[in-house]
C-alpha cells in the first residue's frame, strides 16, 4: 500500500512537469531556446527515472550540444572533451576528495561515543540535556565528517536508545537526530559550499566565512527548540534521572574528594604540598596541570588581546593586520608565510590572524573588536612606535575573566573535573582540529585545498592518537574517498557538458528574457527562486539541484542585484530542508534502518517536521537580516 | 556469464583502487608543501599542477569502479519502489540512450585530444614545467574502463529482466555499514530489540489519553 502512495508522488510530480512543458512550449515555432527549455525539464524527468545523474546528463547534453552544432560532430566532441578536462583541472574541486577524507578518517576515530557521554554530563542540568546533547554532539561531528548517513546511524545506536530510556518522546529524540545530522552539510568546511562556490564561481573563503554564522545560528535555533519544548512539556523530555548522571572518579581522586574538599583547585594544591595517604604526588601534579589549562588558556588570550590592542598605530587596516599575525605569530606556521598570499586568493584575504587565535569563548568577542578598531591611520607611523596606552575596555575585559575564572574554579569539583578531562579527549580536539581548519581558510592564512590538506593529515592523528589508525581503516576511507569524490566530481562533468549544451541552445538568454519580463522585484524573484529550490529537493539530491539549477539562477542575480555569495547562504540553508523533506528524506530512513521495530517511519517524519519550520524560519531570519551571514565575509574581505 | 561479469568488476574496483591512493599522495604533497611554502618558504610552482594531476586521476579513474559498485548517485524517487525488472528496463534503454553515447564519444573525443598533446610533447605552463600529455590519456583511458563496465551493467540488466532478480556484485566498503557502525560503538541488535518496550509503552499512553478526548 505504501509503496504505490510513494509511486504515486513520484509520478505526479513527472506529470506535472511533462504538462506544463507541453501546453508551455510553442510547438508550432519553436527557437532553439525553446529547445533548451525542453531539454531542462526532460532532464528532470529522466533524473527521476532514476538512472546514474552523472551519465543522463551527459548523454543528454551530447545530444542537444549537437543539435545546438548543426549536427556537427567534431565540435560537439571537442566540447566535450573541453569540459571534462575543464572539471579535471577545476582548483576548487580539489578540496573536495581532501574534506571527504578527512571525514572518513575523522568518523573512523570513533571518538562519537566519548563526545556524546562527556556532552550529556556536562550539559545535565539544562531541561531536554539528552536532546541538546544529541544536537550539539551532532553539530560537530557533522562538521568534522560531513557524512549524514554514517552520523545518523551512530546517534541512532547512541543518542536514540539514551533517550528512549530516559522517558523522551520518540518523535522528538528521531527529529533531534536527524536535523542534528544534517547541520554537516552546512556548516562548514562542508562539501555542499565548495560544490556551490565552484558552479557559481564564487570564492569558497567567502561562502565558508558567511556560513558559519548562519550554521551556528541553525544548530542554536535547534538547541533553543529543544529547551523550550522540555520546559514546557516536560513530559516530552524528561530531565536526566540522577543514576545517569553519577561519574565514578578515580581511586586517587575520590580520596582527596573524601579527605579534603569537593573543590579540586584547593584540595590538589594540597595534595601537592602535604602528604596524603593514597595519592601521589605525580598524580597530584598531572591533575593540577589538567585544571590549570583553562586558567593558562584564558590568560594567553587576554595577553594576546592586549598585545593586538596596545600595539603601535597600524599602518592601515588590513596591512597593519597582516602585521599584527606577523607579530603574534609565535607559532610556526606564520613565521614566514602571510606575505605571500597563497595562489588565487585575493591579497586582501591575508588580513587578521590574530582574530583566528585561540577557539576560546568570552574573549574571542574582545579579539575581534581589538581587531576591527585600527588605531588612528597614519602612513608615516614609525614601526618602532610605543605601545599605545591600553584601553578602558581591557580592564572592564580582563575583569570579567578574572570573575570568570573565580566563578570556574569555585564550581569545580573532582566530578566536574573528571567530565572536564572526558571533554578534554572527545570535544576539544574536534572543536580545535575544525577551527584551525576553518580559521586558516577564512582568514586567508592557507586555500582551502592547503586547509583541507592539512585537514586531513589532521585526520590521520586523530585517528592514531585514538589508536584506531591501522593498514585498513586507511584503506577503507581511501576507497570510500574515492567512491565519493568520482561521484561528485563525475557528476561535474555531466553538468558542465549539460550546461554548456543548454547555453548554446540559448535556454539561459530565454529564461532571462521571460524572468524579467516578468518584472519581478528583487524579493518576488528571491522568494520565487527559493521556491522553485525548495520543490525541486524534493526529487532531486543536493548536488543535483546545485549542478543542474545554479548556473541558470545565478546569471540573473545581476539583474535584481543580488550578492550570489548572500544567493549562495540562502541555497545552502534552503538545501538543509531537502533533507528533511518527506518522503525522500535520507537521514529519516537511516534512524529506522537502527530503531527499535515499534517506531514507523512517519513518527520520524513527524519528528522532523517542527526541525524543518525552524529551517524555514532560519531562512527567513537570514533574508530579514542579511548580516547573519554577510557580516564576517565583509569585515573579512572589504 | 557471471563470472566473466564479476572478472570485469574486479578489473574495474582494482583500476579504481590503485587510483585512490592518490589521495594519499595528494594528501602528503600539499601538507609537505604548506610547510615547505609557510615554514622554509619554499614554494615549489610545480606543486600546484601536480596535486591538480593526482586529483584528476583520483576520480576521473574512480568513475568505473563506482560504476560498479552502483554507487554513482541516481534519482531516488520513484527507481528505489520500483520491482527489480521495470528498474532493469529503464537502466537498459538509459544505458542505450544516454551512457553508451556519451561515453563512447568521450573516450573518442579524449583519445584525439590527448593525442594531439603528446605529438607536441605538451608540458605544464609554469616555471617548472610538467609534462601534461599523460595525464590526458587520462581521459580516454577512464571512458575505456567505464564502457567496458557499463557493458556489464547492460548484461547485468538483461540478466535481471530475465530472472526478475538483480544479480549479485562484489562486497566493497560502505559509506554507512550498519553493522561495522554497530560494532565501532559496541550496539547489539538485541539491544535495540530491548527498546522497544519504551515505544511500546509510550504509544499506549499516548493512545489512553487520545481516547479519553475522543470521548
Amino acid at each position: 500500500m505504501r509503496i504505490k502512495r510513494e509511486l504515486w508522488f513520484g509520478f505526479s510530480l513527472m506529470a506535472v512537469i511533462l504538462a506544463a512543458t507541453a501546453i508551455f512550449m510553442p510547438w508550432t515555432n519553436m527557437t532553439n531556446g525553446h529547445l533548451g527549455l525542453l531539454m531542462l525539464s526532460l532532464v528532470v524527468v529522466a533524473i527521476m527515472l532514476g538512472f546514474p545523474t552523472a551519465f543522463t546528463l551527459m548523454g543528454m547534453g551530447m545530444l542537444f550540444a549537437w543539435f545546438a552544432f548543426d549536427f556537427n560532430t567534431a565540435r560537439t566532441l571537442d566540447l566535450m572533451v573541453q569540459r571534462a578536462y575543464g572539471v579535471m583541472t577545476n582548483d576548487v574541486l580539489i578540496s573536495i576528495p581532501l574534506f571527504v577524507f578527512m571525514g572518513y578518517l575523522v568518523e573512523r576515530a570513533n571518538l562519537i561515543s566519548k563526545l556524546f557521554r562527556s556532552l550529556e554530563l556536562s550539559l545535565a542540568r539544562l531541561p531536554g540535556a539528552l536532546a541538546v546533547a544529541t544536537l550539539v554532539t551532532c553539530a560537530i561531528f557533522a562538521t568534522a565528517t560531513g557524512i549524514v548517513g554514517a552520523v545518523v546511524t551512530l546517534m541512532g545506536l547512541l543518542a536514540f536508545p539514551a533517550m528512549l530510556k530516559s522517558g523522551y518522546d520518540v518523535r522528538l529524540s528521531a527529529g533531534a537526530i536527524t536535523a542534528g545530522g544534517c547541520l554537516g552539510i552546512l556548516i562548514p568546511p562542508s562539501v555542499m559550499l565548495i560544490v556551490y562556490g565552484a558552479t557559481a564561481g564564487v570564492s569558497v573563503v567567502q561562502l565558508y566565512a558567511g556560513a558559519f554564522f548562519p550554521g551556528l545560528m541553525l544548530a542554536g535555533l535547534y538547541i533553543l527548540y529543544v529547551i523550550i519544548v522540555a520546559k514546557l512539556k516536560p513530559h516530552l523530555a524528561p530531565p536526566l534521572p540522577m543514576e545517569e548522571r553519577h561519574v565514578e572518579l578515580p581511586a586517587e581522586a575520590k580520596v582527596l574528594n573524601d579527605r579534603l574538599s569537593h573543590r579540586a583547585l584547593p584540595a590538589l594544591a594540597r595534595a601537592i604540598g602535604g602528604k596524603i595517604p593514597g595519592v601521589g604526588r605525580g598524580y597530584a601534579l598531572r591533575e593540577m596541570a589538567l585544571t590549570l589549562l583553562p586558567a593558562l588558556a584564558l590568560l594567553a588570550m587576554l595577553a594576546g588581546t592586549w598585545h593586538l590592542a596596545t600595539r603601535p598605530a597600524p599602518v592601515d587596516d588590513v596591512q597593519g593586520l597582516v602585521a599584527m599575525g606577523e607579530q603574534l605569530g609565535e607559532s610556526a606556521e606564520s613565521a614566514g608565510g602571510l606575505a605571500e598570499p597563497p595562489s588565487d586568493e585575493d591579497a586582501k584575504e591575508a588580513a587578521a590572524e590574530g582574530l583566528k587565535e585561540p577557539p576560546g569563548a568570552a574573549p574571542a568577542a574582545s579579539m575581534t573588536s581589538a581587531a576591527g578598531e585600527p588605531g588612528p591611520s597614519d602612513a608615516a607611523a614609525p614601526a618602532t612606535a610605543e605601545r599605545s596606552q591600553t584601553p578602558d575596555w581591557f580592564f572592564g575585559v580582563a575583569l570579567g575573566a578574572l570573575i570568570g575564572v573565580a566563578i570556574f574554579y569555585t564550581l569545580l569539583s573532582f566530578v566536574r573535573l573528571e567530565i572536564f578531562k572526558m571533554l578534554l579527549s572527545s570535544f576539544f580536539p574536534l572543536a580545535i582540529m575544525i577551527l584551525a581548519v576553518l580559521g586558516s581558510i577564512v582568514f586567508g592564512l592557507a586555500t582551502p585545498t592547503e586547509a583541507a590538506a592539512v585537514g586531513a593529515l589532521g585526520g590521520f592523528i586523530l585517528a592514531a592518537a585514538y589508536r584506531q589508525l591501522t593498514l585498513n581503516v586507511v584503506k577503507e576511507s581511501v576507497f570510500l574517498t574515492a567512491k565519493t569524490s568520482a561521484m561528485v566530481c563525475w557528476l561535474f562533468v555531466g553538468s558542465s557538458i549539460f550546461s554548456a549544451a543548454f547555453a548554446l541552445l540559448g535556454g539561459q538568454a530565454l529564461v532571462e528574457q521571460w524572468v524579467l519580463s516578468m518584472d519581478l522585484t528583487p524579493l518576488q524573484f528571491m522568494l520565487l527562486a527559493q521556491a522553485i529550490i525548495f520543490i525541486l529537493g524534493w526529487p532531486l539530491e543536493w548536488t543535483e539541484i546545485i549542478v543542474i539549477f545554479m548556473p541558470i539562477f545565478i546569471p540573473l542575480l545581476a539583474h535584481f542585484n543580488i550578492d550570489p555569495l548572500f544567493f549562495g547562504l540562502l541555497v545552502a540553508l534552503n538545501l538543509q530542508t531537502a533533507f528533511l523533506s518527506p518522503p525522500v528524506a535520507m537521514a529519516a530512513f537511516y534512524l529506522k534502518g537502527v530503531s527499535p521495530p515499534h517506531v514507523t517511519l512517519n513518527q520520524i517524519f513527524a519528528g522532523m517536521m517542527p526541525f524543518m519550520g525552524i529551517q524555514v524560519f532560519a531562512l527567513f531570519l537570514l533574508y530579514m537580516f542579511p548580516a547573519i551571514g554577510l557580516w564576517l565575509p565583509q569585515v573579512l574581505y572589504k | 556469464m557471471q563470472k566473466i561479469l564479476l572478472t570485469v568488476d574486479k578489473v574495474s574496483t582494482w583500476v579504481g583502487q590503485v587510483c585512490a591512493w592518490t589521495i594519499v599522495a595528494l594528501t602528503a604533497l600539499i601538507s609537505w608543501e604548506v610547510f615547505s611554502r609557510y615554514v622554509l618558504n619554499k614554494p615549489h610552482s610545480w606543486v600546484l599542477d601536480g596535486q591538480i594531476m593526482l586529483y584528476g586521476i583520483l576520480f576521473m579513474m574512480a568513475g568505473a569502479y563506482t560504476l560498479s559498485k552502483n554507487a554513482h548517485v541516481r534519482g531516488d524517487v520513484l527507481y528505489g519502489f520500483f520491482t527489480p525488472r521495470v528498474q532493469a528496463t529503464l537502466d537498459l534503454v538509459l544505458y542505450f540512450v544516454f551512457f553508451l553515447p556519451g561515453i563512447v564519444a568521450l573516450t573518442y573525443a579524449g583519445w584525439i585530444f590527448a593525442d594531439e598533446a603528446l605529438v607536441i610533447r605538451e608540458q605544464t605552463n609554469s616555471a617548472e614545467p610538467l609534462p601534461l600529455y599523460p595525464f590526458k590519456f587520462i581521459i580516454p583511458a577512464a571512458g575505456f574502463f567505464l564502457l567496458l563496465q557499463g557493458i556489464v551493467e547492460i548484461v547485468r540488466c538483461v540478466i535481471c529482466i530475465r530472472q526478475g532478480a538483480w544479480p549479485s556484485r562484489g562486497e566493497d566498503v560502505e559509506e554507512v555499514d550498519v553493522d561495522k557502525l554497530k560494532a565501532m560503538v559496541h550496539v547489539k541488535d538485541e539491544d535495540i530489540a530491548a527498546l522497544d518496550k519504551y515505544v511500546v509503552a509510550q504509544e499506549e499512553a499516548h493512545a489512553a489519553p487520545a481516547g479519553g478526548q475522543a470521548k
